[in-house]
């Protein structure tokens, strides 16, 4: 059994000019201790989908489908059952460590108190805990450090503490929102450095959502590309980078700059991301593919085409059999 | 935290300086002069005045003894009217009074205030999030010399469960209380929902969400205090308007305060005790306002130093 | 309200359809039911305090001899009468008054809001351009100014100087003018590193040019919207003030001084003399505050 299994999710904001179809029919499973990426460009519902596995999608927010977590259904349920796998069970790092931390409370309140609510901890007891933990994602001088508050830590040093944060129960799931997104390029790899050492030290099955194909290549063991609220393509990374079959993903990849090809072109997808209030009908990329024809006007099945892939699109790039 | 309150202190300190000084430069500059005044003074009085000012002095020494005098020993001189009162024994006769239904009515305004706003906020377009911006929109437009005869008609005369004025026991204080609570009250909660709506979609909500702490934690201990400083930033100028309509109180309802005084004293031109009710008001302000200051540096740690 | 990147993000991939931003704000306006009943119940108060003089029988100053000594007996609201909404303690019409009361309570809030405005824009405007150490004192001073019980003072000003409607007049506007003076300089502030005050400056434009043609003009949004906000509380100020007995003297009246005369006869049953000029007091609050409400939404997207 997957640790966490999505089944045709689907998430829908009540605008002011009608709905927003943020997610649409989106499925995917994770095992215990796997790593996966969703990668794809902002708007294409990634983040969406890890705010509604938390529950903690904005008031106006609407779901459907199912999403079991060891089993149990947890889309939907109430604030009490949620609160008992948050944190304790699934953990989420969020995408701007500057405004995620509460910049009116002491770091070591913040900690402490997922530790005295979930395990019970003593007052004391938590920040021994805490510090150790602060200890673990490189923070020097914890002991004194998680006096301070937010705003007297650099962006880096406040993922840290996120992460930290994130960790205190062990989680079996970490979900990190694009943890690297809002930082320096030189802290970003170290962020991540550190996210994939303690990946294999903790275990824990990590879902990482980013935009930046490159992180994902270095941490995750299988990807899921997403665009307009739907997949495009899933793979093993491996496979995915040497061959990707769906006309987006190659495009995503030959947008990448390249450091060890000079010659290499660098190629932007022409034309935006769609709207989602009014998505193109058939294929959200159908508008931006060089590939698309009339039969694109009707969305494609996500086709296992072959062992551990599947891809939605009637007109891949070209024929895989693995 | 103490550099911060100095700092505060140290402006608080020539603000106070500076209002007595210029208070003194309006009186002397009222036309005809306060103390050769068109009116006849009873010759004690101007005795007394002239015993506690030296009127033949420079005016930088008039000022200099009366400023003096204020920061010294806390004396504000003699009455312009009465011959044998002293503006201290006017004002000290009103201010217990004042003091008593004025921090009643800004414990009501501040607790009730505070209380409905996050309740709206809480249930966000629900039937009491509707009740609540409806009464705070409606108490807008009631401030306390609208609320105060609309109470006595009501309460007083046609349902006859309240004394209509006077200053002799806690059931004279509820309808003071009401008059002058209700509109801050409205403000309060209007800003305290406004914030609190901002402050429930910020991303350290978020956080606090995720980690599973329960929505009751989530609101007081993570939402709160971020909610409160826009209504802390509110409480110093209501409070200068709640002094303010101390006055409509005192004289509406017969309660004696400093309030009646003052327009005692306007009405027959007594400038020392409308000088001294003024710096007293205004002090009390100034004071008000560096305990606001303090408040706010207590919860934002980001202007702490 | 979506608070997530992705999603303003999707948003704003909507077709730009080429709004003017005045265009924009005339239409979020429009659309804001609040602000539409706030603007209909302002033209009604207004048409009352033009017109409602036709429409009287009575003028103001009049003395109705059969009503007086009986006032709580005959003179109510009744059309028989002609006294629409009674008579007061006197005899007078109460509808004449009020229609006066109104047109007094306006003139104070529009020319005290119009006195606050000149006098904050002005010196909010300098400090900003100026900035610097100029702007570090100006703005001091006004946090000083901003401690004062104003109200105290004004009173001690019209107990000293007289009770003239003058001064009535400029002191309320005199002493409201902190916030807009703070509110201006922010604004300057950011419209002083624009291109086109740079360009003023750099042609060697002189700084009160500047200020008065390229910063005030910019800022007339703004300006608009807390106007619009301030002439309640001028009238809230002034009627404050009249009810205390201090303010507009007989035979002029104001909605305060009204309210404060009816205020004081309720216990003889004569509960019109507080009701209407209180109906007329509210409504004129309520638009003028419905209004400055839709014009800051209106002008002043960031909430949406």
């Amino acid at each position: 059994m997957s640790l966490l299994q999505i089944n045709d999710l689907s998430v829908t904001f009540d605008g002011d000019d009608g709905p927003v179809h943020a997610v649409n029919g989106l499925s995917l499973s994770i095992d215990k201790g796997q790593t996966l990426g969703i990668v794809g460009e902002s708007g294409s519902g990634k983040s969406q989908t890890a705010f509604s596995i938390m529950g903690l999608l904005a008031p106006n927010g609407r779901t459907s489908g199912s999403v079991r977590f060891d089993g149990q259904e947890i889309l939907g349920a109430k604030p009490k059952v949620l609160n008992k796998l948050r944190a304790e069970r699934i953990a989420m790092i969020f995408q701007d460590p500057m405004t995620s931390l509460n910049p009116y409370m002491r770091i070591s309140d913040q900690m402490t108190e997922v530790l005295t609510l979930h395990h019970g901890m003593s007052k004391s007891d938590a920040l021994t805990e805490s510090t150790r933990m602060l200890d673990a994602v490189k923070i020097p001088a914890a002991q004194e450090r998680i006096r301070l508050y937010p705003h007297e830590f650099s962006g880096g040093m406040r993922q840290r503490v996120m992460i930290a944060m994130s960790l205190l129960c062990k989680p079996d799931l970490l979900i990190a929102d694009e943890p690297t997104t809002a930082l320096d390029v030189t802290v970003q790899a170290q962020i991540m450095d550190l996210l994939s050492e303690l990946q294999r030290e903790f275990g824990m099955a990590t879902v990482l959502i980013t935009h930046d194909l490159g992180v994902v290549a270095g941490f995750c063991e299988r990807v899921l590309v997403m665009y307009g609220g739907r997949v495009m393509e899933e793979a093993a990374t491996d496979p995915l980078f040497a061959d990707p079959t769906h006309p987006y993903t190659r495009g995503l990849l030959a947008a990448v700059p390249r450091v060890d090809d000079e010659d290499a072109i660098m190629k932007a997808i022409p034309g935006n991301p769609p709207n989602m209030a009014d998505p193109p009908e058939g294929c959200p990329f159908r508008p931006r593919c060089n590939f698309a024809g009339e039969d694109c006007r009707v969305m494609p099945p996500l086709d296992p085409f072959a062992p551990g892939r599947a891809r939605a699109c009637h007109r891949p790039v070209k024929e895989v059999t693995a | 935290m103490i550099t911060y309150a100095l700092k505060r202190l140290a402006i608080a300190v020539p603000t106070l300086l500076l209002l007595i000084v210029i208070s003194f430069l309006l009186m002397h500059s009222a036309p005809g002069g306060p103390f050769t005044s068109e009116r006849e003074l009873p010759p004690e009085v101007l005795a007394n005045l002239n015993a506690k000012y030296g009127l033949d002095q420079p005016l930088w020494r008039q000022i200099a003894t009366y400023v003096w005098s204020i920061v010294s020993d806390f004396d504000f001189g003699p009455s312009f009217v009465y011959k044998d009162r002293s503006v201290n024994e006017i004002i000290a006769q009103g201010f217990p009074i004042t003091l008593t239904y004025g921090l009643l009515s800004f414990a009501v305004a501040v607790v009730v205030g505070v209380s409905l706003g996050v309740a709206a906020a809480i249930r966000h377009n629900s039937a009491l999030d509707y009740i609540a911006v409806g009464v705070s929109i409606g108490a807008q437009v009631l401030p306390n010399f609208v609320m105060a005869p609309i109470l006595v008609l009501v309460f007083t005369l046609w349902l006859g469960w309240l004394p209509g004025g006077g200053w002799q026991g806690p059931e004279y204080w509820i309808m003071p209380v009401i008059a002058l609570s209700t509109s801050f009250m409205a403000s309060i909660a209007r800003i305290t929902r406004s914030s609190m709506l901002e402050v429930l979609t910020s991303n350290h909500i978020r956080t606090a969400r995720a980690k599973g702490l329960p929505e009751r934690r989530v609101i007081l201990r993570h939402a709160l205090k971020p909610a409160m400083l826009p209504v802390i930033s509110y409480l110093g100028p209501a409070f200068v308007a709640m002094i303010t309509g101390s006055v409509v109180v005192d004289i509406y309802f017969s309660t004696g305060g400093i309030g009646k005084a003052f327009v005692d004293s306007a009405l027959n031109r007594d400038y020392a005790v409308m000088m001294g009710v003024t710096i007293l008001i205004g002090a009390l302000t100034i004071f008000f306002n560096l305990m606001v200051d303090l408040l706010y540096g207590w919860i934002d740690p980001k202007i702490r130093y | 309200m979506v608070s997530t990147t992705e999603n303003t993000i999707a948003t704003e991939a909507l077709p730009a359809r080429g709004r003017s931003p005045w265009a924009d704000a005339r239409r979020r306006f429009l659309r804001n039911k609040a602000a539409m009943m706030g603007l209909v119940i302002l033209v009604f108060v207004a048409l009352f305090a033009i017109f409602g003089g036709w429409a009287a029988q009575w003028s103001n100053e009049e003395l109705d001899y059969n009503v007086m000594g009986q006032v709580a007996e005959l003179g109510g609201p009744s059309f028989a009468t002609g006294h629409y909404f009674g008579t007061d303690d006197l005899g007078r019409d109460l509808f004449a008054r009020t229609v006066q009361g109104t047109q007094i309570s306006l003139a104070v809030g529009v020319v005290g809001a119009f006195i606050a405005c000149i006098v904050g824009t002005l010196y909010g405007a300098t400090a900003g351009y100026v900035g610097g150490r100029t702007d570090g004192i100006m703005m001091r001073v006004v946090d000083i100014f901003m401690a004062v019980p104003y109200m105290f003072v004004l009173i001690l000003l019209l107990v000293m100087y007289g009770r003239s409607i003058t001064i009535l007049f400029a002191g309320i506007g005199l002493i409201s003018w902190m916030e807009m003076a703070r509110i201006v300089r922010g604004q300057t502030l950011s419209l002083k590193g624009r291109e086109f005050v740079e360009a003023a400056r750099a042609t060697g434009v002189a700084a009160p040019i500047i200020i008065l043609r390229h910063i005030v003009p910019n800022l007339l949004g703004v300006i608009a919207v807390y106007a619009t906000l301030l002439v309640p509380l001028m009238i809230l100020t002034e009627s404050f003030i009249s009810f205390l007995g201090l303010g507009i003297q007989e035979p002029l009246t104001s909605l305060g001084a009204l309210i404060s005369e009816g205020a004081g006869t309720i216990a003889y049953g004569t509960t019109w003399q507080l009701g209407f000029p209180l109906l007329f007091f509210c409504l004129t609050l309520f638009g003028f505050f419905f209004v400055g409400d839709g014009l800051r939404d209106a002008l002043d997207p960031k909430d949406r």
